[in-house]
């Protein structure tokens, strides 16, 4: 599996100069509003779909070759269907595709999928279409109870659930058993030998939770001390490096004995008794949402493709692959046969019981110029 | 003979300089002027970034202080890094160039300098990314380098400012190496022959001879080696620790995990007179002559 943050770098690194461009590019519309004000919200439009389709995804996000996901739904539509890996990253696309939907243009995209805090801040600035329930019989009739509705789209409205995980600590067993939750990774026991990940919404909430703070409920006070705590353990060389996916391959070459990371990420990882554990003092859900944007072209084959990924024997085949959690029901049942191992894995298939207690990417409170300010603390400390 | 410069085919000949300046000419203006504009414009704007609003114009002039606010210490690691790498590659490139151009068999200088090309075949981030393997804790080098006692026991090499130094210095030696070899290789051997024979020892006649008449290549190589590294972000992205970041990091992280638009370009101009201040005052100490050759020189 090629996990969807895996690219994040080598995006980066494409990015300065695209970043040129894009500047020249905004700069170019002085009142730069987003493709729609509130209250004159699209509807993306249903009905039968036909001809051509562009649909933006994570790397390694559906079932790949000729038998695959994209093969099987273009053979039962009849659509013809393009699709690309190229969301590496929530902001980086998102920065990437402002411009365009400043002027209420997807790119030619009809569907793309973000991680739910991205799809509810693209939703808040306009650029996102409405979705109609009655397009998506299938996916409203298998999607799993807890999924139905979610903190940052109580009625769905904008954002079917695509696929999702946890957010945790790996251990290399091997070096340092005993780790067993977030805190320990300040132990200066582990001075140089641990990771955190550049995702603010990922470690800060795993921080506040070691800290006994509920991360939807901390104050942005509570923020910016558990960014300062951060700060503290960089300064001091504690944390060796903030990384993306990067952090599997310190794992695999022995540079550290744990990392906070993201639970589909076990296969990346080539060595021997590296283990994903879900910390006994938090744990963090993030799930990616599938979303129609502003401009849309051929919107009926969006819905359509979510109806059939949402049928549970294509959602199986998916889960097979990507090794993430589903937010349809009977794939379990389904993997029970046709792939077992896959089927009882935790990280995959968690009880309610044990994501009861995770917090789910939350933003930090208050205005967009608060989350302004924890988000450039935030960066400060990973970024200098 | 006033008729003749009016002539068609004179004015044909006064217009070549333009025509052939134009492509690039037009290249720059598309592709620096005009984003420089923009940049520069976007660089005094305010708002709040993620908002419907966005960022208006303002002439704001308070994202320039804020993109230094705090800034000191990377700066000055930018710096250090960026002028260590150059100075170690000018150490490696220079002798190394002296060689191939002048000591040994001229047929084996065609296969040398493909040799330094070589690493361009692979992109740099591909390059970069090996050297994580090389540096890794674990690797036999970092073993020698610790049996040698250059790195202490607990110590590592991966993720520390000498990884981030030795990541910058591999990468930009290509541009240093080429420049002096290429000065190297024009001079006119008689000339230190003629210095020997006015009783210059091999050391004075370097001194005096060929060091000043290559110049021009040490110059153009410092600034190809100096200006790059001074903007990566990748060699500290990869090989550097959370404590070694540098200002390429910071404009990155500011453009795209930010989206501070603002400050970020301010901060790009900040860096852009940074590097332009060093190089101005590097051609006025070593002469301008250095950096585009004298005329006597050209003919």
């Amino acid at each position: 599996v090629i996990s969807k943050r895996r690219f994040r770098a080598l995006v980066a690194a494409g990015g300065t100069l695209a970043a040129t461009v894009v500047i020249a590019a905004c700069g170019g519309d002085d009142d730069s509003v987003g493709g729609a004000g509130e209250g004159e919200r699209t509807v993306a439009q249903g009905g039968t779909p036909s001809g051509e389709v562009l649909i933006s995804n994570w790397p390694g996000y559906v079932d790949p070759g000729s038998n695959g996901t994209i093969p099987q739904f273009e053979q039962q539509s009849g659509l013809q269907v393009e699709y690309t890996e190229d969301v590496n990253d929530n902001v980086t696309f998102f920065n990437k595709l402002k411009p365009q939907l400043d002027q209420g243009s997807s790119g030619g995209r009809s569907l793309f999928v973000v991680t739910d805090w991205m799809a509810k801040r693209m939703y808040d600035l306009g650029y996102l279409q409405e979705i109609n329930h009655a397009d998506l019989p299938t996916v409203f009739q298998n999607i799993l109870p807890q999924f139905e509705e979610s903190t940052t789209d109580p009625e769905r409205k904008f954002s079917i659930p695509w696929q999702g995980g946890q957010t945790g600590i790996f251990v290399d067993t091997a070096q340092a058993p005993e780790i067993t939750s977030v805190a320990q990774l300040f132990d200066p026991k582990y001075k140089g030998k641990v990771t955190m990940l550049t995702e603010m919404r990922d470690t800060v909430p795993l921080i506040l939770q070691s800290e006994g703070i509920a991360a939807d409920e901390a104050t942005k006070e509570d923020w910016l001390a558990a960014i300062d705590k951060l700060r503290q353990a960089r300064d001091s060389g504690q944390i060796r490096r903030f990384t993306g996916n990067e952090y599997t391959e310190d794992l695999t070459a022995g540079n550290i004995v744990a990392a906070i990371g993201w639970s589909g990420d076990t296969s990346l990882i080539g060595k021997e008794g590296v283990e994903w554990r879900r910390p006994t003092d938090g744990c963090d859900l993030f799930f990616d949402q599938a979303v129609i944007p502003v401009g849309a072209p051929n919107t009926p084959a969006a819905l359509a493709f979510l109806n059939f990924a949402y049928t549970p024997e294509n959602a199986a085949n998916i889960t097979d692959y990507v090794q993430y959690v589903t937010p349809v029901a009977g794939v379990q049942e389904i993997l029970q046969q046709e792939s077992p191992k896959v089927a009882s894995d935790p990280k995959i298939f968690p009880t309610e019981e044990e994501i009861a207690p995770c917090s789910e990417d939350p933003d930090p409170p208050g205005s967009p110029e608060d989350v302004a300010e924890v988000e450039a603390a935030f960066q400060e400390v990973i970024s200098g | 003979m006033r008729k003749s410069e009016r002539s068609p085919a004179n004015l044909r000949r006064r217009l070549i300089p333009y025509a052939l300046l134009a492509p690039g000419a037009i290249w720059l203006i598309l592709f620096f002027v005009v984003p420089m504009y923009f940049m520069g414009e976007m660089s005094l704007r305010s708002g709040i970034p993620n908002t419907p609003e966005g960022f208006s114009f303002s002439w704001d002039f308070s994202n320039y202080t804020q993109a230094l606010e705090g800034r000191g210490e990377q700066i000055l690691r930018t710096s250090f890094y960026a002028g260590t790498a150059t100075f170690l590659a000018l150490l490696i490139a220079y002798p190394l160039a002296y060689a191939i151009a002048l000591k040994v068999n001229p047929r084996w200088r065609l296969p040398l300098l493909f040799a330094v090309i070589a690493p361009f075949f692979t992109t740099y981030l591909i390059r970069t990314i090996a050297w994580e393997t090389i540096l890794a804790d674990a690797s036999p080098i970092v073993d020698v380098l610790k049996f040698l006692a250059i790195v202490p026991d607990n110590g590592r090499v991966l993720d520390t400012s000498g990884a981030v130094i030795a990541g910058l210095t591999y990468n930009f030696l290509p541009f240093m190496i080429l420049p002096i070899y290429a000065s190297l290789e024009r001079i006119d051997t008689s000339l230190i022959e003629a210095g020997k024979d006015l009783y210059a020892s091999a050391r004075q006649a370097f001194f005096r001879v060929t060091l000043p008449l290559t110049m021009p290549g040490v110059v153009a190589g410092s600034l190809l080696t100096f200006i790059p590294a001074f903007g990566d972000y990748i060699n500290p992205e990869f090989l550097g620790g959370a404590n070694n970041t540098m200002i390429g990091n910071k404009i990155q992280s500011t453009y795209l995990e930010e989206s501070d638009y603002p400050e970020a370009a301010a901060l790009s101009f900040l860096m852009m007179a940074a590097i332009l201040i060093v190089v101005l005052l590097y051609i006025r100490l070593a002469g301008t002559e250095a950096f585009i050759g004298s005329e006597e020189e050209e003919r």
